[in-house]
């Protein structure tokens, strides 16, 4: 699969426009254009494959389903991951004749997909220098009151932090990306060692997407519960998606009920108990 | 006179927010000049003299950072008292206004980082995940919008509530209400992670043991594992990541590296196999 000076250019436009901190805003670029799940679509679009990139997408989705930037501190980059990821896993994929769909497709996909969004981070903290620049320039038109010099600063200017971090990296790492994955085929054969701990690696790297959600929703034991309810409905009872959320919608109501009962019995509570005190 | 902000200045300083939030991010003033822009209409509605625009836009060069959707409430809620000051409201000062942003910017990062961005998105990617099995575009399609729907609306709504209704507006996302519908969302997240837990991560061994002489082996570790509980192995990989980044305190990207020395090994020793053929 070849990817042309064009469409890999358009891949760069949307690497600027997804990151954090993406010229397409915070909620249309990096929480839409941004995720692997609408890079999927994106590069399938793109490339001529929606399937495979819709498929690409998923498998990587599972892994940075819970891309949270505290503080901004990231751990993987987003461009990286959808706009260079998406589109060397789905050449590589191509390339050694498998089933985007397979189970061998996904791990394949993951592993590439994860390293390059590892690596993207050099492009973060890169994007994120240069502003500096224009945040210098943006203080000295403060000072002078030249107001209007703001919206330059803060919407025109990193453009050009975008062009250096995220357009000409995209560009060069996709229409490279081609011969590169050939490189990788010659040296690293399908069954030998390092191919299989690569595939292997990316069956358990989801794992730690789901982990890093955990982390922020279980504080005791207890907090494991809903997790597990969730598992079992799809595990065991092949429950799918939509439908597991829709059982969740209605213990989280009933839950939302009882706290709001118990709430108020609180608060008439607390006056009964005041009544009493007087007497 | 009076001084009142129209919808349309408000309207203007809301979408130089909603899209310029964090377009010129950097380490050192990380969502400064996105509130800059943003104050900017209201400062110039407000005040004719250049000097007065200049003394009130100082107020907001100081370091602004917080979960940016949600952080919506408290740049309404500085548009309202920039107001107030400039109707003359004696308590109103710079001291009052950055006291206040300083004061909200953790809570409310807290509050978004875990609920929109840890709750509500991971939910819509699991539905939308769902939906695009098999290569269907409809899932993504269905999150573009719906995701975009919700921030859009939802964060015009935080600023006007905050411009109207002041501090009571974030008593209410603090508060016992905002509280026990948080907690509610937080467990439909807790179940749908669960089901996407299940669906898309399957964690296999390709361990068996064959008796001697025989072809069929008598113990085939996946399916005896699965016949205790279903993904169980894949449940026990997740429990071992989460174990790993929350009481051994490890960073995503270490937990990562050793699960590529446990994949090694595992090959190694034949415990992983992913079967790969030309």
């Amino acid at each position: 699969m070849e990817i042309s000076w064009f469409q890999a250019a358009l891949l760069g436009l949307f690497a600027c426009l997804s990151s954090m901190p993406g010229l397409g805003g915070t909620s249309f670029g990096n929480y839409t254009l941004g995720r692997p799940l609408v890079g999927g679509l994106v590069c399938g679009i793109i490339l001529g494959d929606l399937t495979a990139g819709i498929l690409v997408g998923v498998a990587l989705q599972v892994v940075y389903i819970a891309l949270v930037t505290p503080g901004g501190t990231v751990s993987a980059d987003v461009r990286a991951i959808s706009y260079i990821g998406i589109p060397l896993a789905m050449i590589a994929i191509k390339s050694y004749g498998l089933d985007a769909a397979s189970a061998d497709g996904q791990a394949l996909a993951i592993s590439f997909g994860t390293m390059v969004g590892t690596l993207g981070t050099v492009l973060f903290y890169g994007t994120a220098t240069i502003n500096l620049a224009w945040q210098h320039v943006g203080w000295k038109a403060v000072e002078k009151g030249d107001f209007k010099k703001l919206y330059v600063v803060d919407m025109v200017l990193p453009w050009i932090s975008h062009i250096l971090c995220s357009f000409i990296p995209t560009m060069i790492m996709c229409k490279m990306g081609a011969p590169m994955v050939d490189l990788i085929k010659i040296y690293l054969p399908m069954d030998g060692v390092t191919m299989k701990t690569l595939f292997t690696v990316g069956s358990l790297l989801p794992c730690v997407g789901i982990a890093i959600l955990l982390k922020q929703i279980v504080t005791k034991a207890i907090d494991f519960i809903p997790f597990f309810l969730g598992f079992t409905l799809a595990a065991s009872l092949g429950i799918n998606l939509v439908s597991a959320t829709v059982i969740a919608g209605m213990f989280a109501f009933i839950n939302y009920r009882i706290k709001m009962l118990s709430l108020q019995r609180a608060s008439a509570g607390s006056i009964d108990l005041d009544d009493e005190e007087d007497i | 006179m009076e001084k009142k902000l129209t919808k349309k200045v408000l309207n203007k300083s809301f979408h130089n927010w909603y899209y310029g939030n964090l377009t010129c991010f950097s380490q050192e003033h990380m969502q400064t000049f996105g509130y800059l822009c943003s104050m900017l209409p209201i400062v110039e509605e407000l005040y004719s003299k250049k000097e007065d625009q200049q003394k009130a836009m100082h107020t907001y060069t100081a370091f602004f950072n917080t979960e940016p959707q949600v952080g919506s409430v408290i740049v309404g809620m500085t548009a309202g008292l920039e107001e107030a000051r400039a109707n003359g409201a004696e308590d109103v000062d710079d001291e009052t206004i950055n006291g206040l942003r300083a004061g909200l910017m953790g809570p409310i990062a807290g509050i978004g980082d875990s609920l929109v961005v840890g709750t509500v998105i991971p939910i819509l990617l699991g539905v939308a995940m769902g939906m695009s099995t098999g290569g269907s575009p409809v899932g993504a399609i269905f999150y573009t919008i719906v995701w975009n729907l919700f921030a859009y609306f939802g964060m015009k709504l935080l600023y006007f509530k905050g411009y109207e209704l002041g501090g009571k507006a974030v008593d209410f996302l603090v508060g016992p209400q905002g509280e026990a519908l948080r907690e509610s969302i937080t467990m439909v997240g807790g179940i749908v992670i669960g089901a996407v837990a299940a669906t898309w991560v399957s964690v296999q061994t390709s361990f068996t043991m064959i008796a001697k002489g025989e072809t069929v082996p008598y113990l085939i570790l996946q399916n005896t594992l699965d016949g205790v509980y279903p993904g169980l192995l894949t449940a026990v990989f997740v429990l071992f990541c989460w174990f790993l980044l929350s009481k051994k305190k490890l960073s995503p990207i270490k937990v990562m590296l050793l699960l590529v020395v446990i994949a090694l090994v595992g090959v190694l020793v034949g415990f992983f196999n992913p079967g790969l053929t030309y």
